[in-house]
């Protein structure tokens, strides 16, 4: 599904990324922990398609040139990237833009449309199952929602897109244990053969939740140790200090 | 180079009047002669140098236009409505027939209010010496419009190098209400000159709404003063969607004269190409315990200029003012350019008084976050610009009127972005 190979990001000169490997098959849960400014966020824009950073190494997805994609392309062969600060947008219907999102997607990957009937319907749908408030649907994108509402609202929008490739930055980051809950299991229920995550997160408790399949850590740009679920467990006693 | 100067001799082609009327022309006359169309030295024209705008697109400004067949327009079938039709500014039909009759009277305008007040604006000078069409609307005393009235002011495709002298007044008496929606529709495929004369008032407790749009972009040049005058408890409200012309400058003035008087007013518009919009008002509150509100956002794509002057005067009685006042705009391109002069001038201590402005480019962070959920960077802009706007018209209260405001806007961003 995903393959990186000794990917080097820059941004005005500043090495980020430096040299990172990592392979991710269809069906893994990938789960990336790193401290604070090791480059998490980057690695999940990179992947994603922002722009403004100085790219090498080689990076593949399904087998294709990533950087060959444009963003709403990568999107629409699905790719999601879930925020680790979602970006608020003033004006926008929450509910009217997952609508507009969805049927890009859709369209791109040659499938009808969805009418509002339709549509509504799933929205409401999948929204209980997180636990939102359906007026939220009708608010402005992110709009003074608060942190856990924007993770769900991100979530929301994972389940919605139905994507093959899901990287979460710290979506557990600030949430109340019954709000991770609620994430753990929305990840749990997307979960399938066809489908990957990379879960980038600080804290070992999502992934007592979620089960990763691999568990890396990243540290200045480079991934220092890969492992199991055993790792993240040692990690939790030891700090990054007594990883070497 | 233009001759702006004229003839006197213009006053009598357009009219016969008594000594005391032409004299009162003759006088404004002289004034804008000597002035001629302002220029960026003139501190209220910096941002707007007319002399060199008009210089640039007219070769001549005819005072005369020639009289066209009466002439059929579309009217609008999302609400119901009254409606009256002004033609190149003059008043040329009414239809009041949700209304009670004899509340409302409607006829041509002719002014006789020949005060030489000293004016520095040239352009009303002009106005006062040249006038010759416009309307005058009044509604009785307690009395509500059931239904909103459009003035479709239409503009023919006779115009070409035409000056308009337009001068209108409306009265709401009190405990009145009226709502009218300026619809313009601009079927002129040659450059003209609007210039427009208003008075607005209102007497106690009356209620005012306002709201303004073109319909397509055309090669007008207007302008517009506004003067509105607000008795006690009386509240006028703005929303005005100036985009559309080539230039625009809309001088809006507002006295607060009776205690508990409020204004509102909002702005949003999209402009691109080379269009120059400038927004100027002054609110004076003259009495305590009113209040004025003005928010103008703006979205200025390739080499278009957007400017906001907004001025607002406490006298030293206006105690308890609350006077607010925001502008916001976005520039879509390195050439495009908005200029903003706040103003406060405030004499009275017991005030609340706020005023902002910004601008700046588009987020890049919305724009990613938008394109990482499918959409191209053109529909990303797009609905950033439509949720930027979005703000003042869904502030609109009727649901029928506020969803024609909102596709008349995206027509006009979609033909703005064909062009
Ligand atoms: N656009 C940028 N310009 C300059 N430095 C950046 C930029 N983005 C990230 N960095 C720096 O790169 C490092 C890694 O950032 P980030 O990927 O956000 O870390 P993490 O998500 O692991 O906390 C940090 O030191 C950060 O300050
Ligand atoms: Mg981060």
């Amino acid at each position: 599904m995903l393959e990186i190979k000794n990917l080097k990001a820059s941004v005005d000169g500043k090495d980020i990324l430096k040299g990172l490997n990592i392979s991710i098959k269809p069906g893994e849960l990938h789960a990336i922990m790193g401290p604070n400014g090791s480059g998490k966020s980057t690695l999940a824009n990179v992947l994603s398609g922002k722009e403004g950073y100085k790219i090498s190494g080689e990076l593949k997805y399904e087998g294709k040139n990533l950087q060959e994609i444009p963003i709403e392309e990568r999107a629409q062969k699905g790719i999601f990237l879930a925020f680790q600060y979602p970006t608020e947008i003033p004006g926008v219907n929450t509910s009217n833009f997952l609508r507009t999102s969805l049927n890009k997607i859709r369209k791109a990957k040659g499938k009808k449309e969805l009418d509002a009937l339709s549509f509504i319907r799933i929205i409401k749908e999948k929204s209980n199952e997180l636990g939102m408030d359906e007026k939220m649907l009708s608010r402005q994108l992110n709009v003074g929602f608060s942190g856990g509402e924007k993770k769900k609202n991100e979530i929301l929008q994972m389940k919605i897109l139905e994507p093959n490739l899901i990287i979460l930055d710290e979506t557990d980051s600030g949430l109340d244990i019954d709000a991770l809950k609620i994430v753990a299991e929305g990840v749990n229920s997307s979960r399938s053969d066809k489908k990957s995550f990379l879960v980038i997160t600080h804290y070992q408790r999502l992934l007592n939740f979620i089960n990763p399949d691999f568990v890396h850590i990243l540290s200045n740009g480079k991934i220092i140790k890969s492992g199991s679920m055993k790792l993240a467990e040692d990690l939790e006693k030891t700090g990054y200090k007594g990883i070497k | 180079m233009l001759n702006f100067k004229i003839n006197s001799n213009a006053i009598e082609k357009i009219g016969n009047f008594n000594a005391k009327e032409k004299e009162f022309r003759l006088k404004n006359l002289d004034s804008f002669n000597k002035n001629g169309f302002p220029n960026k030295k003139s501190e209220d024209w910096k941002f707007s140098d007319l002399r060199e705008i008009v210089s640039k697109n007219f070769k001549k400004l005819d005072l005369k236009v020639v009289k066209t067949d009466a002439q059929k327009i579309k009217f609008i079938q999302e609400f119901d409505h009254n409606y009256i039709i002004v033609t190149n500014g003059e008043l040329t039909s009414s239809n009041f027939k949700f209304e009670e009759k004899n509340k409302i009277k409607v006829q041509n305008y002719l002014n006789n209010n020949f005060i030489n007040k000293q004016e520095n604006n040239p352009l009303i000078n002009l106005n006062h010496a040249l006038s010759d069409k416009g309307y005058f609307l009044e509604v009785e005393e307690n009395y509500k419009l059931k239904k909103i009235l459009v003035i479709y002011n239409l503009y023919t495709n006779n115009l070409n190098q035409n000056i308009l002298n337009c001068k209108n007044k409306i009265k709401i008496g009190k405990n009145s209400e009226l709502h009218i929606l300026e619809y313009t529709i601009n079927r002129s495929k040659k450059n003209f000159f609007n210039n427009i004369y208003e008075n607005v008032v209102l007497e106690q407790s009356a209620i005012y709404k306002n709201i303004c749009i073109y319909n397509e972009k055309s090669f007008g040049y207007f302008h517009k003063y506004s003067s509105n005058k607000l008795d006690t408890k009386s509240s006028s409200t703005f929303f005005i969607f100036p985009s559309g012309l080539k230039f625009n400058k809309l001088d809006l003035e507002f006295d607060l004269n009776g205690e508990n008087s409020e204004c509102n007013l909002q702005a949003a518009s999209y402009l691109n190409h080379d269009d120059h919009q400038e927004i100027k008002t002054r609110i004076n509150h003259f009495a305590p315990n009113c209040k004025s509100f003005q928010k103008v956002k703006n979205v200025l794509d390739s080499e278009s200029k957007g400017i906001y002057q907004g001025k607002i005067f406490v006298k030293d009685i206006a105690q308890k003012t609350d006077a607010y006042q925001l502008s916001k705009a976005i520039l879509l391109n390195d050439d495009s350019e908005f200029n903003s002069k706040p103003e406060l001038e405030i004499y009275a201590d017991d005030v609340k008084c706020s005023h902002g402005s910004s601008s700046g480019s588009i987020d890049e962070d919305s724009i990613f976050y938008l394109m990482s959920r499918g959409l191209n960077r053109q529909e990303a802009i797009k609905l950033l610009v439509e949720g930027f706007l979005s703000e003042i018209t869904n502030e609109i209260k009727s649901n029928s009127i506020k969803n024609f405001i909102i596709g008349k806007l995206e027509e006009q961003l979609h033909e703005h972005k064909k062009n």
